[in-house]
């Protein structure tokens, strides 16, 4: 490398530091440009250069990245403000691409191959145009909601019988060279729909998917039926819930029982503590990431009765999805590599209900997808 | 805020470098060598410093005509009881030919 080539790449390196760094740290990368001045020796000056740009540019980068999300949060909030507030599946589709974002800050830092993070944008974009789609039909609430929920059972039973099989699980599905996970992407949604709906078909659904979770095995799928369905029977006592409640409690048992061997897999298990380990802000992004995939139950307020039932249980099966990251090697849903998690949590962000919105504030008011007592109806409409 | 946590080897070796240079200011590169510390670990260092109010930064015009204003770096009363609170260890203190400076 000759002696005027590295002094100029020096400087580029010193400029592209300069504009990384935030506006308020601008002077510093000017800094190291002035001090690149007064080192004489060339190759010296570049690994100067080099080094600075190696400790500054991670945190400038994963700054920058995280300024697009900041800047969508200050537009909802101020939407939320003027308004009158969003629904939990609206303001959940804006957590998803937060928690996304996120994740890919700590894949960066992290060093994750660039087609890591092309396959959670990829999925991202798919999972919105999912959500469109199933939030546009209201037939999963519908009449034939037991009906679907029990073919998806079906589905995963197929998978646990017949998926790709790695160490004794049998838990994913090939499509042309792409593994995905069936059950993390269809239980969510399953178990929103459940709590909405009563049908029998819809029990027995659950029943099997049980078994599924049994014979995959998956101790996380397991445990977030367990918990979202304990969620559900907390607030709908009946033979039906409890049935359904008990077969996740027994799958949950056996996949404790059965032996699960599988390794972590980089980028994907067991980023929750070792992110902190690879910078700070990488810690920070996962734990934010995570913490935003709860949000929207904390706007079950805006919904009726039946969707405070479905954002619990929506919080309960995210939760339970956190929890098992953070204690296994399960995936980290949303900011660890995985198209699975993403499509799951925007297909179970679709079944949540929409808002009930006061009189007058839109000509197409959505109403709640069960038909209220009128008493209760009047009394939510004057206390929104 | 106070800073709480313990402070590496690095950053000790770099708050005695400072605290050598008493009321005089210092320079990056210099400091560098001086703490032997890399760039990379030094700005982020110093601008942490900075933000806690351990020490104060300025441009200097320089001496010399045709150069650029350099920024220069000393600490400020917070920052050499800091530096005096976490003298570099003995080993560190001793390869690096810091002096060791009395708690």
């Amino acid at each position: 490398m000759s002696v005027r080539f590295q002094r100029r790449v020096a400087e580029l390196l010193c400029a592209a530091l300069q504009f990384l760094l935030p506006p308020k740290q601008r002077d510093w990368g000017l800094a190291i440009r002035a001090e690149l001045a007064e080192i004489a020796e060339d190759s010296q000056a570049l690994w100067f250069a080099l080094e600075s740009f190696r400790g500054l540019a991670p945190r400038a980068i994963g700054l920058l990245l995280l300024q697009p999300f900041l800047s969508l949060l200050g537009v909802v909030v101020r939407v939320s403000r003027t308004r009158g507030g969003l629904g939990p599946e609206a303001v959940g589709v804006l957590c998803a691409v937060g928690a996304v974002c996120l994740g890919l800050v700590y894949m960066t830092l992290a060093g994750a191959p660039a087609r890591y993070l092309g396959g959670n944008v990829g999925a991202l974009v798919i999972g919105l145009v999912l959500w469109a789609l199933v939030r546009r039909a209201s037939a999963p609430v519908g009449r034939g909601a037991g009906a679907l929920i029990l073919g998806l059972s079906g589905l995963l039973l197929a998978t646990s019988l017949l998926g790709f099989r790695v160490e004794g699980a049998s838990r994913w599905v090939g499509f042309g060279g792409v593994f995905l996970q069936p059950s993390l992407i269809l239980l969510p949604l399953m178990l929103v729909g459940y709590s909405r709906t009563r049908t029998p078909l819809a029990t027995l659904g659950m029943v099997v998917a049980a078994l599924a979770m049994a014979l995959q095995p998956d101790r996380a799928m397991a445990a977030m039926m367990t918990l979202a369905l304990a969620t559900v029977a907390a607030t709908r006592v009946d033979r039906s819930t409890l049935s359904a409640f008990a077969a996740s409690l027994l799958a949950f048992v056996v996949t404790l029982l059965r032996p699960d061997a599988l390794p972590a897999t980089p980028f994907v298990d067991q980023i929750l503590f070792s992110s902190f380990a690879v910078h700070a802000l990488a810690g920070l992004a996962v734990v934010a990431g995570l913490g935003l995939l709860l949000v929207p139950v904390m706007m079950r307020r805006v919904c009726g009765e039946d969707g405070r039932t479905a954002c619990f249980t929506f919080g309960a099966t995210w939760l339970a999805g956190i929890l098992a990251a953070a204690l296994g090697n399960h995936p980290t849903p949303l900011v660890g590599y995985g198209g699975s998690a993403i499509l799951g949590y925007l297909l179970s962000l679709a079944l949540l209900p929409r808002p009930v919105r006061r009189q007058g504030a839109g000509s197409t008011s959505a109403a709640p997808d069960k038909p209220l007592p009128s008493r209760d109806l009047q009394t939510k409409l004057t206390l929104a | 805020m106070p800073r709480t946590r313990a402070l590496s080897n690095h950053a000790r070796a770099v708050l005695a470098a400072l605290l050598d240079a008493g009321e005089g200011w210092s320079h990056g590169y210099e400091l560098c060598r001086l703490a032997e510390v890399k760039s990379g670990t030094l700005y982020p260092l110093l601008i942490r410093l900075e933000a806690q109010g351990y020490l104060e930064a300025e441009w200097q015009q320089p001496e010399e005509g045709g150069r650029p204003p350099r920024h220069a770096y000393r600490l400020t009363q917070t920052g050499v009881q800091l530096a005096r609170d976490n003298p570099p260890d003995g080993k560190v203190a001793t390869r690096r030919g810091l002096r060791e400076v009395p708690t």
